[in-house]
């Protein structure tokens, strides 16, 4: 009991985002918190909810900079944080916190939560029906065009060997077409921001944004994606993921204008 | 849902596709609201840590195409 109570005292508020109000269907059941242990917990907090995990201040808060460093421990948060979000994302808009951020107990969260409101609401306004898409261009390695045409049949032989004719229509691609790309999706999208401080070094990448997209733009974004993936065939690939929790579209800082 | 049309690749974490790690951090690690406060643990170190990161990812993700069937990036 007493390493129980202790226990309860170690704990801090590790808060995942926010929401405008409770959903008729919890996800805490479904999912489990960042350390892959505690449950995800929506809890009502000022005019909004905020959706934490009660989680050991010793990894944390204690630790946590150089828990950062450890990429193992890194990856297994960032994803069981993704997955939190995800499943919050499926009831509600909701606006993601920056990885890591966390509470010492709810007087502060709510304390915090109270000087963001105002700028909590403009995101909310802002990013209602929207989701975040991440586009990659990748230039495709010479290499490929001449891989060994190991096929299981004749035909299919044959067409791997069809593949290795160099076209006529070689026309040089230059940044301007990424930057038509860019423009394109520029139009079907509200926002664009950078993204890639972690993949940024990933061989052969040429381009690479993110993109807050209305859900009825989906269809739009698509279009334009598989326009330029034909045009770009043997030359660059272009890769999509989402929908992302708008990570790289909220208000970065909430409370900028009272700090420091 | 997973469609490969032409050269592009869609990965749609609604669909059940997997995501890869690089990517997760990309997004998880972006940005996020920056809650600000004496109180507050926030990751203030965290670029620093991104320089030594993006190699060794880098060098995951180049692993994990070689073992999953997208093409893999061939390596010079």
């Amino acid at each position: 009991m007493a390493t129980e109570l202790k226990r309860d005292a170690g704990r801090v508020l590790y808060l995942y985002g926010i929401t405008e109000s409770l959903p008729a269907r919890s996800a805490s059941a479904e999912v489990l918190g960042v350390d892959q242990k505690s449950a995800v917990e929506p809890m009502e907090c000022e005019s909004v909810v905020c959706w934490i995990s009660r989680v050991s201040a010793e990894e944390f808060e204690k630790d946590l900079n150089k828990n950062m460093e450890n990429l193992e421990w890194l990856a297994m948060a960032s994803v069981a944080h993704q997955r939190a979000l995800s499943a919050i994302r499926t009831q509600a808009e909701v606006l993601p916190a920056r990885f890591g951020t966390v509470f010492r107990n709810l007087s502060s969260l709510r304390k915090h939560v109270r000087a963001g409101l105002r700028e909590f609401q403009k995101d909310f306004k802002r990013l209602k029906d929207a989701d975040e898409w991440g586009v990659k261009v990748f230039a495709l390695p010479p290499a490929a065009k001449i891989a060994s045409p190991a096929a299981a049949s004749g035909r299919a032989y044959l067409m791997a060997r069809a593949a290795l004719v160099p076209r006529n229509d070689s026309r040089p691609q230059t940044d301007r077409e990424l930057e038509e790309f860019s423009r394109e999706l520029e139009r079907v999208a509200e926002e664009t921001a950078a993204v890639g401080k972690i993949s940024g070094g990933q061989r052969g990448l040429t381009f690479q944004r993110s993109l807050l997209v209305k859900r009825a733009n989906r269809p739009h974004m698509e279009s334009v994606l598989r326009k330029f993936s034909e045009r770009w065939a043997d030359t660059r690939k272009i890769e999509c993921t989402g929908p992302w929790p708008p990570y790289s579209f909220v208000s970065a800082k909430a409370e900028s204008a009272g700090s420091e | 849902m997973s469609t490969g049309s032409g050269a592009v690749v869609f990965t749609d974490q609604s669909g059940g596709d997997q995501l890869s790690l690089v990517d997760i951090l990309d997004h998880v690690l972006n940005q996020g609201i920056m809650i600000r406060g004496n109180l507050v643990i926030s990751l203030a170190g965290v670029d620093l840590v991104y320089v030594g990161l993006d190699m060794i990812l880098t060098s995951i993700e180049t692993a994990m195409r070689h073992m999953n069937p997208p093409a893999p990036l061939a390596k010079k």
